[in-house]
């Protein structure tokens, strides 16, 4: 009885262990980021280059905050990932639904397919894509990021292994004999079983979008309608490469995306337990 | 690849003989016009279909007039040249489109199949009621997804500068081995860009396995300890038969991402990148926009799908076997 | 024709924006319909969804794209200041996604801007796309002509000359930059003069090299590849010649160059410190390399990583200035308004503004008039030991010869860079020089 026990402590610090070490090898360039972020441009790069936080925090964020528009740039870059985000969710989830629990003909061709589109190297289409979206007349606007952003594959592959997963068709099947149509069916039963997929989809597909820059940087050129990625690439002068600026710019734009995350997270959470309380 | 899929599809397909319900339901008198299975595929083509409409105007065309280019020669701004087959036969006579094929591999094999291990078990580490201060390890793992690549390459090549004075330098050097050349050797670039992408990607993989093991409803486990079954039994009996949907997805999508791997080669070796780090999107990359060769680029990409169709086949049919001897499943 | 083209233009385009809600049009549109009323003349058969309207009154805006850190917005104010009908759109990124962007726009026929900047590096690969460029000869280029260095101008225009595709803004010429205190370590003389005395050819720059070397253990260039670019852009020809065939083979230069720069590496006089890595930034304020053969806007970047470093002087070049750098405006067809574009860019890159441009950014004008003004001749630099700079450029700038580069010499390029590289790395110069032949033809037989 002893040795079980002991065996459990023994295994338990062994895993907190693995899990501080994972979460140090994580958090050091993020730490690192930090330390570049408020260091002027000479002392990182010397050698040994600086590893505790400097005091130019707010000099080199002024210096971001002159050289683009910080702050329109985040707007935009929040307008756009939000709504792709809750776009691709919905069609997503539906298509997902449609594809693990709905019978009809081609279904396997047709998800196939899907797959398929994942595989072709996006670089190259950049010409005749900017094409299509000068002839939409989207230059410069922030809907040739957001519209093609919600042709998502790998959603509906998410969403399909999630549902085909989490929701047994016996609960389809009842709901069926109930008189549910496939519309209620999605909306009362399978969207409320599958907000942790919601959840993990929405921190995927938001990040994704926020920071993707080859696309964005080709069709938004206005500099008011830059995101974020595409204003930070700006800091990225040819001759002089001032990193505590550039890194200054990253950190600063990153810290909303943890806000994000934590947000997400605790929906992730919740919406387990509640599952948990139902069953 | 589709074999494997469609098994594991059919597997799932709703019982077609209870589907239809008798008719004693007087409140749906236009639907009883149309059966249960013919409400479905309306039903179901509707749902799929915002996917081909968008595909239609936005993935279409570019798709079409990458493969005809790749029978042509353009520079993107002159005239286009037909010349057949011969954008195949000079990529396939470059040693350099091998060496990026090569590379590929390797720093895939490098950078996802220890990714996807380390995610899984720290997956199970996370959703084990055993573990404490849950939500700070996961946001520290998940912490490195939420970076700008700008950010992560300035990082790392910071860590992996070819000085004797550079970190991961001076820490091999602890060991007792000589300083490496990071961007330019061999193993050493390989090496520099897969620790980029595992530690961009491990969160990512490890909040899908969350997602996934979150899925797995609790009585399946509480029935499993009644029965007097182990820990270990209860993983390989349960955790992993029912993870197979997740474990499908993050090797397909991980082999794919491996094999369009670009943006951390692109910046950790430069515009045009090097011999040692090429991978095949870079090669294209670099044709199409260093030197706008954009026939051989088209040429490339097109071979790259077929490789990627033949990977992900394979993969997928190796991952599907995972667990299947010991099924338990749903049914 | 082209002249009343612009209004309709704009007419056009206030129908198509409108009817897509782009940035706030709807005001516009009002104002323009009675416009049209009066003024429809013509259809414009070009397409004008490209964002160039922006304020009340219907002004001309002119769109701008350009990379790196130039100054030209703030610059622009006083411009528009003047010539209310006139607004400037800016778009400022970095210079690889500039040059892509714009390449991509110009592929796809559509949503380039009025005017683009393209580097030096880049321009001999859109010369064979004329039909994408307004000539701005056509546009009187020609009378402006003088005021730019002839081997500046002649790398915007076409081979024959009749082309003008577009018109200079800063150049690089080169110096060399070096540690006072390192030369002084090693026993040699440090002052400016004395050190352009000493160093007059590239044998005198190996000989320093080794007493630097063997006094002080510290190499004399920071990497083959500024010692190799120094070399080579000494030379007449380069890599290709003018019907852009390839020359690496029969023209002794660039060999010449490359074999200079793999001698220095097995010498031991070359360091490894690829340029723009942390490392090589480090090593200005660390004092890992006695010299830095760089261009005049390298003198930013020093500065920048050696804030405190009193040491660093410049000299002239070894048997020669090189350019590096620089970049050419150009009006692309698909602009709507060519001829306000024109007539901002000749105000823009006028010796007056260039002699601002020099001194807000330190962008060095190329324009020769410059350096006959007082307040640029008197420009000393306290942290060159109070050096008169611009007086070096100046000599640098006035050295320089145009060279023909031709489209893919960024790829060659990149060969030999590589090549080099590799020598440092234990290569065999001669078996790496077969192999950046190799490598190169099978490049340009795409």
């Amino acid at each position: 009885m002893k040795s079980e026990k002991n065996k459990q402590t023994v295994g338990k610090i062994l895993v907190y262990f693995g899990l501080i070490i994972v979460a140090l090898a994580s958090l050091f360039p993020f730490y690192w980021m930090f330390v570049m972020a408020t260091n002027p441009n000479n002392l990182i790069n010397q050698s040994p280059p600086a590893m505790v936080p400097g005091s130019e925090l707010v000099a080199n964020f002024q210096k971001v905050l002159d050289s683009i528009p910080f702050f329109q740039a985040m707007l935009n870059s929040l307008i756009v990932a939000t709504s792709v985000t809750l776009g691709v969710i919905i069609l997503c989830s539906l298509a997902g639904f449609a594809f693990s629990k709905l019978e009809f003909p081609g279904r396997s061709v047709l998800f196939v397919f899907i797959l398929g589109t994942m595989m072709i190297p996006p670089q190259l289409g950049l010409i005749p894509s900017y094409f299509i979206i000068t002839q939409l007349g989207w230059l410069s606007d922030l809907r040739a990021v957001i519209v093609p952003g919600l042709m998502n594959a790998f959603g509906i592959f998410w969403m399909r292994q999630y549902i085909s997963s989490a929701v047994p068709d016996e609960i389809i099947e009842a709901a069926r004999i109930d008189g549910c149509t496939n519309f209620r069916i999605y909306w009362n039963i399978i969207v409320p079983t599958i907000l942790p997929a919601f959840a993990t989809l929405g921190i995927i597909v938001f990040m994704a979008i926020w920071g993707d820059y080859l696309w964005p940087l080709v069709v938004l050129q206005d500099q008011s309608m830059h995101t974020i990625q595409v204003a930070l690439r700006a800091l990225m002068d040819d001759r002089v490469r001032d990193y505590g600026m550039i890194l200054s710019g990253t950190f600063w734009a990153t810290i909303p995306l943890i806000v994000v995350f934590l947000l997400f997270n605790r929906l992730f959470i919740k919406s387990i337990t509640d599952g948990a309380v139902k069953s | 690849m589709s074999e494997p899929y469609r098994k594991e599809i059919e597997e799932n397909e709703p019982q077609e003989v209870n589907s239809q319900p008798p008719g004693n339901k007087p409140a749906k008198k236009k639907a009883r016009t149309f059966s249960q299975k013919q409400r479905n595929i309306a039903s179901g083509y509707l749902f799929i279909s915002p996917f081909y409409l968008l595909f239609a105007v936005f993935g279409i065309f570019p798709i079409i007039f990458s493969f005809y280019l790749a029978f042509f020669q353009w520079d993107g701004l002159g005239d286009m040249n037909f010349v057949g087959l011969n954008n195949f036969v000079i990529i396939f006579n470059d040693p350099l489109f091998w060496k990026s094929l090569y590379n590929t591999v390797i720093i895939g094999l490098m950078g996802t199949a220890p990714q996807l291990i380390v995610a899984l078990l720290l997956a199970f580490a996370l959703n084990s009621v055993l573990v404490k201060y849950k939500g700070i390890f996961r946001l520290a793992i998940f912490l490195p997804y939420v970076t700008s690549i700008v950010a992560v390459a300035i990082v790392f090549s910071v860590l992996f500068s070819n000085q004797e004075s550079g970190l991961v330098n001076s820490f091999i050097g602890l060991f007792g081995f000589d300083p490496i050349t990071w961007t330019r050797s061999e193993w050493g670039a390989k090496v520099a860009i897969s620790a980029m992408v595992f530690w961009r990607w491990v969160g990512y993989n490890t909040i899908i396995y969350l997602a996934g093991m979150q899925s797995i409803p609790n009585d399946l486990y509480e029935a499993a300890k009644i029965d007097g079954a182990t820990l270990r039994q209860q993983i390989w009996h349960i955790t992993i038969p029912m993870l197979k949907p997740f474990i499908l997805f993050t090797v397909f999508t991980a082999t794919i991402g491996a094999l369009q791997i670009f943006a951390e080669p692109h910046i950790f070796q430069g515009r045009g990148g090097r011999p040692e780090g090429i991978t095949v999107v870079l090669y294209l990359y670099r044709d199409a926009f260093a030197s706008n060769f954009f026939g051989t680029a088209s040429a490339t990409a097109i071979v790259l799908f077929f490789i990627i169709i033949v990977f992900a086949s394979v993969n997928m049919y190796f991952a599907n076997r995972i667990g299947q001897s010991s099924k338990v499943g749903s049914k | 024709m082209k002249k009343y083209g612009f209004m309709t233009g704009l007419l056009t385009f206030a129908v198509v924006a409108t009817a897509c809600g782009n940035d706030g049009s709807e005001g516009n549109a009002e104002g323009n319909n009675e416009a049209s009323a009066e003024n429809s003349v013509e259809a414009n058969e070009e397409e004008a969804e490209v964002t160039s309207l922006g304020s009340e009154e219907a002004e001309v805006e002119l769109s701008f794209w350009l990379f790196g850190a130039t100054g030209y917005p703030e610059l622009a104010e006083e411009y528009v200041e003047e010539n209310p009908e006139v607004s400037i759109n800016f778009q400022e990124i970095d210079m690889e996604d500039h040059h892509n962007n714009f390449f991509t726009a110009l592929s796809a026929g559509s949503g380039a801007p009025d005017m683009a900047a393209i580097e030096v590096s880049e321009m001999d690969s859109y010369k064979d796309a004329e039909d994408q460029f307004i000539n701005l000869n056509d546009l009187g280029a020609e009378e402006i002509e003088d005021d730019y260095l002839d081997w500046v101008w002649e790398i915007g225009s076409s081979v024959d000359g009749d082309f003008q595709f577009g018109i200079p803004t800063d150049i690089g010429p080169t110096v060399m930059y070096y540690r006072a205190d390192i030369f002084e370590e090693a026993g040699l003389p440090s002052d400016p003069e004395e050190v352009e005395a000493m160093i007059e050819t590239w044998d005198d720059y190996r000989e320093a090299a080794d007493t630097i070397l063997t006094e002080t253990g510290i190499p004399m260039a920071d990497n083959p590849e500024t010692v190799f670019n120094a070399k080579r852009d000494q030379a007449p020809e380069s890599y290709f010649n003018e019907e852009n065939e390839l020359i690496l083979d029969s023209s002794p230069y660039v060999k010449e160059a490359y074999d200079e720069a793999a001698s220095m590496i097995q010498s031991d006089y070359i360091d490894n410190l690829a340029m723009w890595t942390p490392e090589w930034g480090g090593g200005m304020a660390d004092g890992s390399y006695a010299t830095l053969l760089a261009p005049a806007w390298m003198q930013g970047v020093i500065k920048d990583n050696a804030p405190d470093e009193t040491n660093w002087r410049m000299a002239t070049m070894p048997e020669g200035a090189g350019n590096w750098g620089g970049s050419w405006v150009t009006i692309p067809e698909q602009s709507e308004h060519p001829e306000e574009a024109f007539e901002f860019l000749t105000w823009l890159l006028a010796p007056e503004q260039q002699m601002k441009a020099y001194e807000n950014m330190g962008l060095f004008p190329s324009t020769p008039e410059v350096y006959e003004m007082e307040e640029f001749v008197n420009t000393t630099d306290e942290y060159f030991g109070g050096q008169n700079t611009a007086e070096i450029f100046a000599e640098s700038a006035l050295e320089v010869e145009h060279v023909h580069k031709g489209p893919q010499y960024g790829d060659v390029n990149t060969e030999i860079i590589d090549g080099l590289f590799n020598v440092m790395d234990g290569a065999d110069p001669e078996e790496e020089w077969e192999e950046i032949l190799q490598r190169t033809e099978q490049r340009l037989a795409r």
